[in-house]
Order: C-alpha cells, then structure tokens, then sequence
C-alpha cells in the first residue's frame, strides 16, 4: 500500500467538512435485518486532490497536474420556427434555453445542411438531433427520422431518452429500437408506423436495406439520418458503414426522398473529412460548445520504473487501484477504466478486497462490460445515476455516451489507444458545476509511455485522424453486390469508385449481375449482405482455447458466465509467430503451450504450463512492391537545419504491396538469460497479405561505413519505434499496422523500413503515414530521448539484449538525420 | 378416384406413343398456338400437362421458334383448360363455398362467396432468401370457372422488364380478392409484394383473404407422412408422385441459364414443375374439404393424430359433433401418447355430451395403467373428483326425489 493512500484516507477522517455529495446512508438487507452504514470518511475531492498534490511519493510519478478552469455557459434562444410545443416541453423540464452550439446545430439542419456536432461528453449533444427530429415531426406526422448508433446499448438508452421527451410534449411520436433483439411480431408494426427508428450500421446492413419495399413509409419520408458517435465509424468498420451509407442514400433516391444527415463526434482532428467520407457531401461542423463545465483536474500518473533494463514499471493496475480505493474510501463517485474484460474483473477483484464487508455495501463498486446481462448493466446505469452505486469498473463499453449521469472522479488505467477515447472516459467524471478529477495511469507499453511523458498529446488539439476507405475494393464490392440486390444498377450509375461500370461489367461476367435494358440486375440466388459482416475484414482471426481445465477464466466476477474457455484470438498473421505448435503463448502474464494448431478450422489449443524459457519463431517476410504511388526525399519537419547537412537521408513512399510470410523455425530461449537451449520447425503455408504500405529508405550514405550487423540492428530498432508511435496519429489499434525492415530492399534497393496495413487492400493508414512523416518522426526524436531507459527498451526502440547493445544509438543517430 | 388415375394412366399411354410417333417425323401443333390456345378441351389438357415431362425437350425446342416470333415481348403466357372433371375435383369447384369449410382450409380473413373468386397461385423465385433482390420470375394463377380450372402461366423473358411484367400481373391479380397458396403466406406473397413495390410501387390485394393450404395440410398429414411438401403429399395423398421434375434447387440457375441462352428448352422444365404445383395444390385444398366433410358426417380421419388436430380445428369453428366424432376416433385408435394428449379435450366433449360416466371410467383407465406426467393426473385427478361430485350430488338428488 502505498503511503499517499494511507495518509488520505487516515487524515482526512475527521474533517467532514461540505462534503460535496451531502451526507448519504446506504441501507443494506441482511437476511431480514436492516442495517445502516454511514462511510467512516467523508471527504471532499477537493481535500482529496489537495492530499495528492502534497504528497511526495505521488508527485515523484505525477507527470502532469493540469488544472482545467471552469466555464460558463453561453446560451441562445429558441429559434422562432420551432414548434410552440417543443419550447413549452423544454421550459417545464426547466430549459429556457439552448446552449449555442445547440442552437447553430439546429439553425443548420433546419436549413437543410447535413451537419456534425463536435463538442465534449455531457454537453447536450442528443438535443442538437432530437430537437429537428422532434420538430419535424410536430409539423408533419408522416416524417421519418432514422437514428443510428454503433451499439445496440447506446440505441435503448436513446430510446428511453425519446420516450421521456414524447410524453412530454404533445405530439404523437413513435420510437423504436429495430437490431437483432426486436421480437419479430413487433417489427411489422414497427416497419410501417416508426417515426423514429433507432437502429445499428450492422442491422441496417442485414435487415433493412435488403428489405427496404418493407420500409416504403419510412424511406419515402425519411428527414434526418442520425450518426452518432461518428468517430467510431473509421478503420475497417468504417469504410464499411461508408458504403452501407452509401445503399441508404441510393435506396432513399428510389423513393424520392433526401435526408439531412446529423453527426455527433468526439474531438478528431478530422471530423469534416471523415463525415464527408461518410456521407460524400458538404457538412457544417459545429464545434464551439456553449456547455458550461465545472473545473477540472487532470492527473498524468507514470508509475516508476521496477526494472530500469527491461523498462518495466510497476504495474498500472495496482497503481489505478490505489488510486480509485483512495477516492472511494472518501465517498467520491468514481469510474475507472481498463483497458480489456480480464482487467476489468481484476481491477474488480482487487478494490472489492480493499472494501470487505459488513463494513462496506456491498454494491460500493460495480463491474460493468460487454458480457453482463442488460437487465443487470441498466440496474448499474440506474444505480450510478441515483447515486446508490459509487464506483464502477468498466471496459470501454462505458465510455460511449450511455446515460450514469456525470461521476466526480474518473481513473484510466492504460492509455484507452485514442485522444479522443480518453477525452470521452474522463468526460465521464465532469459536472456542469462542480470540481472532478480525471487520472490516467500508464502501462509500460510505448505508446503509454508516449503519452505520459508528453502530456500535451492529449492536452492540446487532437492530432488524430478517424481514417476511412470506402472505395478500398474488398469491401466495395461486396457492398456493390448488396446494393444491386437492392435495386438494379444502371449502367452509368456510381457507386463510390470512378470505375463502377468496370466492376458492374465484371460482376455481369461473373454471371452474379445479368445486364438487361441498361440495367444490371441481381442473378444469384444467394444473400449478398448475410455473407458479410461489418466488423471484421476479410483475414480471420484465430482462437486460442484453453484446454487446461475450467479455473483459467474465474477471475473473481459472479457474472462469469460458465467456464469460457476461449482465452483469445489473434490474427492469422500473428499466429503464425505466436501460435505455432509448441510455441509458449503468454496470456495475462501465464504461460500456455500451443499442443495443436487447427489451421484450416482458425483454432489453437493450448495447456497452461509452467517452463522457463519462451520461444521466439523466425519468420521470413517478403515485400514486393506492385506500385508506388507517391515518393519524396524526407525533410526535418518545417526546420530547415538542414542548411550545412545533405538533404535527404530518407527517401518515403507509399503504395501497393504484396506481404508474404512464411514461419520457419523456433528458438527456445532461456527466461532472463535468453539464452538458446531448443528449436524446432514450423510447418505452416505460407501467408500472403495485398495491403497498402508506407516505407522509407534509408540514404547509403547515413549508414556509411557501417557494419551490416549495425544496419540490421539500427533498422530493427527505429522500425519498432516508429511502429509503436504510429498509432498515435491513425486511431489504430498496433495489430492494425504490421512492420517490416530489409537491409537491402529489392525494390528500393536500400534498408528500407515498411509499415503496411494489416487489412487486404488498405484502409488509408499508409497514405497518412506518408503524409505526416514529419512529424512521426518528430515524435519517434522526442520520445527516444525521453525515454528514460539506458540502451534500449520495450517503451522505445526495442530491449537492447535481445537487439544489440547499440540499438538505442544507432537509432538517434539516424533520427538526428531525419 | 381410382377411374381418374385409370383414365390419367391411359393418357399417358397413349400420348407417351404419340411423343414418339411424333419424334420420328410426324407434324406437331403449331407451338405459338400451343402457348395462347384458346379454351382447349379439359382432356387434352390434362394429357398434355401429363405428358410434359416426357415430351418436354421437343415442346421446348418447338418453343425456341415461338421465342423468334414473340420477340419484342418481354413475358409471355402459356394457358391451359382442364374440367374439373378431370381433376377429379368433389368440393372444390363444385357447389357454393361454405365459409366454415374454408377455416378449415386456412382461411385468413373475409369468406369468399364462390369458388370462382379464389385465384390457386404459386410463383417461381430466383432465390429462396426473399428481400429485395429476389424476383418473382415465373407465376402460375388459376382459377375455376363454368367447370373448368384456368391456369394460366405468366413469365417474364427478361429482368429489364419487370415492371411491364408486373403491370401485367397486376391486371391478372386485381380483379380478386382471395387467393390459395401453398405456403404463400410466408413466401410468395411477400416476395409479390416486395416486387410490386419495386416495379410499379403498387400494392398487393389479392391476398386479403388467403386460403394457406400449408397448415390444414400439416394437420392431416404431417404426423402420417413425415413431411407435407407438395412434392410429398402428390406421392402419398394423390397417389400421383412426380416422375420427371427438376427440383426446387436448380430452379433459380435454370432461369438465369434462360436468361443468357434465351432458349426456351431450358425453361421448359420449370414451366411444367409451376403447373403441376399450382394443379396440385388445388387436388390438395380439395382433399382437405373432403376429409373435412367426412368428419362432419362421422367418418373421421383414420389416421389417430390427424382426427386429433382435425378436432381442435372444429372446437374452434364451433362444430362440436364432428370434434366429438375426431375425438373419438383419434382417442380409440391413437397409442398412449396421443390418447394422453387428447384425454382431458375428449373428455370435455364427452362432458358436453352428459356422458359422465364414459369420461371416470376413461380418466380412470388412464391413471391405472400409470400413464402421463405428474402434472397431467393432477389434473386428471381433479376432473374425476369434481364430475363425480357431482354425480353424487346428483345420484342423491334423484333418491331423494
């Protein structure tokens, strides 16, 4: 335990000065007796902070204190066209007026523009759509609205919110969820007399758009598209739900009607380009939020550092918990986050020991993530809301705008991957008056440690892009197949790409489409859209199933469900490294060995063991360059230092390429000690991946005169630098990006680093690679030379034991010539 | 029945002889007449539709001509008479309707006055999947008037066209209100609607009342035959089993085969397999009636499950007496299962009946013998007590009086 923690909790104790929440009593039913517990301290999170603040040991791992003032609210009036109704509705609820980015949301819909609202978690967003929705629909019962949220949680909390607000206002308004939970009998009835339809992009996909002649009523009135949480539409995902769009807007052509589109989304730094990706037209962004919001601390927390060498620091988890025990002991509401399910029930499992019972409720803190029941995850939303529920573990599943109200305190335990997903976890703590705190505590792992160490990442303007590529061919396709299921294509039409007649002209070869009168049309007797799903690429993954017995999963959760013996999965590519049969898999710090490998069937069994060694598996890639779409010489970043120095050192590209991967053999190497006492063979075919890719080349001369052990080191070193640095800037997963460096590359003919997507055919990562190089490698300089490691870590350019002694150094000299 | 299938089986013969006099040189009808013939004689029809199968290869090669000719036209009907007669039709087609018969054919929504409002169709899709890529390309429509089935076939040469072909449809369809399908109120007619929708944003009104053959049919026939397909009930229910037919699943390939070839031999085949469905499922709605009848005079079902489902039908038309004869004959000639099943059912019509004694003694026998569960004796138990409560209450009445 550490000593901040048991000086706030025992100095505080007697001071109850203005609590901020007021004096609460849990009631708790033991058996038949009713018993009172009044919490031993009760201190406000302000005396909490100012604890924190003063306590050396805390400070020691504080990297950043920022103090964020409050804010007043700036309002604007109702606007004159909006129904009488509506204003009445809003006044009695105690809304007299609109905050201004409300008010520009809805002057801007109300002018037919398609619109994205970018302002912070809690800020009256959901009014920026239900108030055109709601006023359309005043005035003309026969319109539609149409609302679309990633989630089919996030869909039944707005659908209680609509339903609140309809009963309000007297005017007849119809909302249903429509996903795969709708009882079948209801979904007729639904079909024809929804005002508002609340739905997912994956039903959309399967369930309405193939069946629109079933929808006339709502496509034929349809006024307002909803997109919520726009953010989350990038990546694979989102370039599909593009092109779902894309059949939306065709099908809403067929019957004469033209939506205005509404987005909502976090802080991106793209959020225009992305919604007219999504939606290929202008958007207004409206992003001044005239919310108020209380002041606010924000908490960067860098563990220290256990094991200087290997750059291991004590573990976020322990350290999160001292943390959120600290605030909870006090009585502040706290959510913390973690960044996976087993975390979560850890996390859980931890803080609940910290609050044994009689003595705590034994509700204090709650579990909550993908996996509970929904009858149990609204008793938690309700329970937070009202207060009765304290503290929270959750996954990012609460992250998105699910209604618990705002909490006082947040902890994030590991940086959640994006700037805006940690904007949007520590929204959840936040008052429109009082003071909240927000911690975030970092992991060892680089991109953590990135973040960490430059607080102002996150601080300042969000430097991420949400990325989509809607024309990327292997889901366009699939997508032009389900939209010509849905009305023939003419022969001229666009679908996305400029070469649609191309593709129509193949899929009639095919014999998929017959072309008759100008007209293609579908000849197949299959489903297009139940053959595809929206949330995986074309590349499987491969599942790891625990064979050992039923006690790997129990990770002290009443809700775990049975004995899950699926302990993960892991991309075919990956797996052909980490899966191979006899490969030691490490799973939550546990070690698993691989006894069979169903290739074909994407599953591997493994056994939990206890060996020490660990096995590294060799594996051959090859990067043939197929086209190269863009090449420049690379420059240091706006500096222009590079007046007495050879210009360009690195030569940067980016095109088409064909990865191919073939696993050889594997090493057994000794823990700590690495050294080599086994190996065997790996008999797997050979992997083949057509991507986009984004390299650079290093200049002969930047490596002149060095040994080729030096090259190979030095590229291997910058080469994971920039891979664990480059999703700071793609909201991308690591797994997203694979990397590859050749000493001597065929194509370019020099040590060349690759960094390529992991989806076949791109999703646009490369490109931006190519075009933010600048300052990739601006941050690949800072980070090595914050990085408090010796030669060479895990958090930078990799572990100099298993690289090179030199490995850290060779690669500052290469970025001192970037 | 047995002179039909005599008579169908001399048809054969004969046109089976004649298909092969005819290979060998001897001039054929004219195919185009063939395709539009007026008002043929019911006979000739019904060997024609018989001998399909047989002579399908040559009508389709003839048919090839007949797609030269009528080019232009982007669907074409094929029209075929045949006298009720000749179907060996009993009910259907014969006499007015009458609506508590038509329950028992499925009947959803208002009873048609006469069998001549109800138009028998059955479609031909290119997928099994529905939506709206699926089109409707092939319709079989049929209906009976002046002791005659009219079936007209209507099929559309070319997707570009659908939406003539569905105007078309449309002024077959809109003179009726009802029709009778095979399971169409799950398949085809959502399918047709999806299509009026698409071509002509049309809706759908001949459906308002549906007479789905699909459940009266599982009724009596499942538990027997394991299946109720068409295809299943024509081999055990019309003792009529298709010989030559292409099956369900190769139909959506055939068409798009049609479609790029425009031979005419290809869909040929298909043409033939609609007809019989739509021929078939009419013999079907009438065996049901007749079944169904004859259990209004006594003579339930033989098949125990069959008089079973037979009588909940008639319970909820009202028509006690026939329910009672189901009830009874399915109780007297079903095994334990089945006699549990229908125990308390039966014994309640018995009760109706103020056979009191019947229902103890039968109650009774069934719990000596040790049958059903825990909860069906509690039950069974309960009844006894109360009728012989009852009984006694009035068997002390009677002496006192």
């Amino acid at each position: 335990m550490h000593r901040f923690l048991q000086r706030a909790t025992g100095s505080f104790a007697p001071k109850t000065a203005k609590p901020l929440t007021g004096e609460r009593t849990f009631h708790i039913v033991l058996g038949l007796m009713r018993t009172s517990v009044r919490f031993p301290a009760r201190t406000s999170l302000e005396q909490i902070l100012d604890g924190l603040a003063s306590d050396r040991a805390f400070q020691e791992m504080v990297t950043r204190w920022e103090r964020i003032p409050a804010r007043p609210a700036r309002y604007a009036a109702f606007p004159e066209w909006l129904d009488g109704r509506i204003s009445a509705a809003l006044r009695r609820r105690g809304i007299e007026e609109l905050y201004s980015h409300q008010a520009a949301a809805l002057e801007s819909t109300h002018a037919g523009r398609h619109t994205v609202v970018v302002t912070p978690t809690a800020s009256g967003k959901t009014l920026c759509y239900n108030l055109p929705v709601l006023d359309a629909i005043a005035k003309d019962p026969t319109a539609r609205a149409l609302y679309i949220f990633p989630t089919k949680a996030l869909a039944q909390d707005q659908l209680a919110e609509l339903e609140r607000v309809s009963t309000d206002i007297d005017i007849e308004l119809k909302t249903y969820t429509y996903d795969g939970d709708t009882p079948p009998a209801v979904r007729a009835a639904i079909r024809s007399a929804g005002h508002v339809v609340i739905t997912n992009p994956d039903m959309l996909h399967t369930g309405i758009l193939p069946h629109h002649t079933k929808w006339v009523k709502l496509f034929e009135n349809l006024r307002y598209v909803v997109l919520d949480e726009l953010h989350t539409y990038r990546g694979v995902f989102g370039s599909h739900v593009a092109n779902v769009l894309r059949r939306l807007r065709r099908i809403c052509e067929f019957y004469g009607s033209h939506p205005v589109f509404i987005c909502t989304s976090a802080t991106i730094a793209n959020p225009e380009e992305l919604a007219r990706r999504q939606i290929e037209d202008d958007v207004i962004v409206i992003d001044e939020s005239g919310a108020p919001r209380g002041e606010k601390v924000l908490v960067f927390v860098n563990p220290p550092v256990v094991n200087r060498n290997l750059g291991i620091r004590q573990s976020a988890l322990l350290t999160g918990r001292d943390i959120a025990a600290t605030l909870l002991a006090s009585g502040v509401q706290t959510i913390s986050f973690a960044r996976s399910r087993v975390q979560t029930e850890l996390l859980l499992t931890y803080l609940r020991a910290r609050f044994p019972q009689p003595q705590w409720p034994s509700d204090l803190v709650r579990g909550y993530r993908g996996g509970y029941l929904p009858s149990e995850r609204r008793a938690i939303e309700r329970g937070l809301r009202d207060g009765s529920i304290r503290g929270v573990v959750s996954t990012n599943a609460l992250e998105l705008g699910i209604d618990i109200g705002a909490l006082q305190a947040a902890v994030l335990v590991g940086y959640p991957g994006t700037v805006a997903s940690t904007w949007q976890q520590m929204g959840r703590a936040g008052r429109r008056e009082d003071l909240s705190a927000a911690f975030l505590v970092a992991t060892s792992s680089p991109t953590d440690q990135y973040v960490v160490q430059h607080p102002e990442y996150v601080l300042d303007r969000s430097p991420e892009a949400g990325l989509v590529n809607p024309d990327n061919l292997h889901v366009l396709v699939q997508h032009l197949k389900c939209a010509a299921f849905e009305i023939p294509f003419g022969q001229r039409e666009r679908f996305g790409t400029e070469d649609t007649p191309g593709v129509l002209a193949y899929l009639g070869e095919q014999g998929i489409l017959h072309e008759s009168q100008g007209k293609y049309h579908w000849s197949d007797q299959a489903f297009p859209a139940e053959a595809m799903s929206l949330r995986t690429a074309t590349n499987d993954n491969v599942v790891i199933i625990d064979t050992t017995g039923t006690a790997a999963m129990r990770i002290g959760s009443e809700y775990q469900a049975g004995s899950a013996r699926v302990i993960g999965e892991v991309d075919r590519f990956a797996a052909q490294v980490l899966l191979h049969e006899q490969a030691i898999y490490l799973h939550q710090s546990k070690q698993f060995q691989v006894e069979r490998l169903d290739w074909e069937n994407a599953k591997a069994y493994v056994r939990e063991v206890k060996v020490d060694y660990y096995t590294d598996a060799g594996l051959a890639v090859r990067i043939r360059v197929i086209d190269e779409f863009e090449q420049r010489v690379g420059q240091r970043g706006g500096v222009s230092a590079s007046g007495n120095r050879e210009r360009g050192s690195f030569e940067l590209a980016h095109g088409e390429v064909l990865v191919s991967t073939l696993a050889t053999v594997y090493k057994k190497l000794t823990m700590f000690t690495h050294e080599n006492v086994g190996w065997g063979k790996i008999f797997l075919p050979e992997q083949e991946l057509q991507t986009t890719s984004f390299w650079c080349a290093l200049a002969e001369r930047a490596v002149a005169g060095w040994p080729k052990e030096r090259v190979e080191v030095a590229l291997a070193g910058l080469g994971n630098l920039l891979h664990g640095l480059a999703p700071l800037f793609l909201m991308c997963d690591p797994h997203d990006l694979g990397l590859a460096v050749e000493v001597r590359s065929p194509h370019t003919e020099r040590p060349t680093i690759y960094l390529f997507d992991m989806t076949p055919g791109g999703i646009g990562f490369s490109e931006r690679l190519f075009k933010s190089a600048g300052s990739l490698f601006d941050r690949a300089r800072e980070h090595l030379q914050a990085c408090g490691c010796g030669t060479g870590c895990p958090a930078c350019v990799g572990p100099a034991y298993a690289l090179g002694a030199d490995v850290r150094e060779s690669v500052a000299h290469l970025l001192s010539l970037a | 029945m047995n002179d039909l299938r005599a008579r169908i089986t001399r048809i054969v013969e004969r046109d089976r002889a004649r298909a092969a006099r005819s290979s060998a040189g001897e001039p054929r009808a004219e195919p185009s007449s063939e395709r539009l013939r007026p008002a043929g004689h019911g006979r000739d029809a019904l060997r024609e539709l018989r001998a399909g199968a047989a002579s399908g290869e040559r009508q389709g090669s003839a048919a090839a001509v007949g797609l030269n000719e009528s080019r232009g036209a982007p669907y074409e009907v094929r029209e075929r008479r045949i006298a009720v007669d000749d179907l060996g039709l009993e009910i259907v087609g014969r006499g007015a309707c009458d609506p508590l018969l038509l329950a028992h054919l499925g009947l959803k929504g208002e009873p048609p006055s006469a069998w001549g409002d109800v138009l028998f169709l059955d479609t031909e899709t290119t997928g099994l999947a529905g939506g709206t890529g699926t089109y409707v390309f092939l319709i079989g429509l049929a209906h009976i008037a002046d002791g005659e089935l009219i079936l007209r076939q209507h099929l559309l040469r070319d997707l570009g066209a659908e939406s003539e072909f569905v105007e078309h449809l449309k002024a077959q369809l809109d003179p009726f209100r009802a029709c009778a399908s095979y399971n169409g109120k799950t398949f085809d007619l959502p399918l047709l609607r999806t299509r009026f929708v698409m071509a002509i944003r049309s809706e759908l009104t001949v459906d308002e009342s549906h007479l789905d053959l699909l459940h009266p049919a599982r009724r009596l026939w499942k538990d027997r035959f394991g299946s109720t397909t068409l295809r299943q009930l024509e081999e055990s229910v019309l003792d009529d089993g298709r010989v030559a037919d292409i099956p369900g699943s190769q139909i959506p390939d055939a068409y798009f085969h049609y479609l790029r070839r425009g031979d005419d031999a290809i869909i040929a085949p298909v043409l033939e397999h609609n007809a019989r469905d739509v021929i078939s499922l009419v013999r079907i709605a009438d065996h049901v009636a007749r079944a169904v009848l004859a259990a209004r005079t006594g003579r339930a079902p033989s098949h125990a499950p069959a008089a079973y489902a037979l009588a909940r039908v008639f319970e909820r038309t009202g028509e006690l007496d026939a329910a009672f004869a189901c009830y009874e004959s399915a109780y007297y000639d079903g095994d334990n299962v089945l006699r549990i099943k229908l125990a308390l059912l039966y014994a309640r019509a018995l009760e109706r009946r103020g056979d009191v004694v019947r229902v103890v003694r039968m109650l009774e026998t069934l719990l000596d013998l040790g049958l059903g569960s825990p909860r069906w004796r509690e039950q069974a138990e309960a009844r006894i007590r109360r009728l012989t409560r009852r009984k006694t209450w009035q068997a002390a009445l009677a002496t006192a009086s």
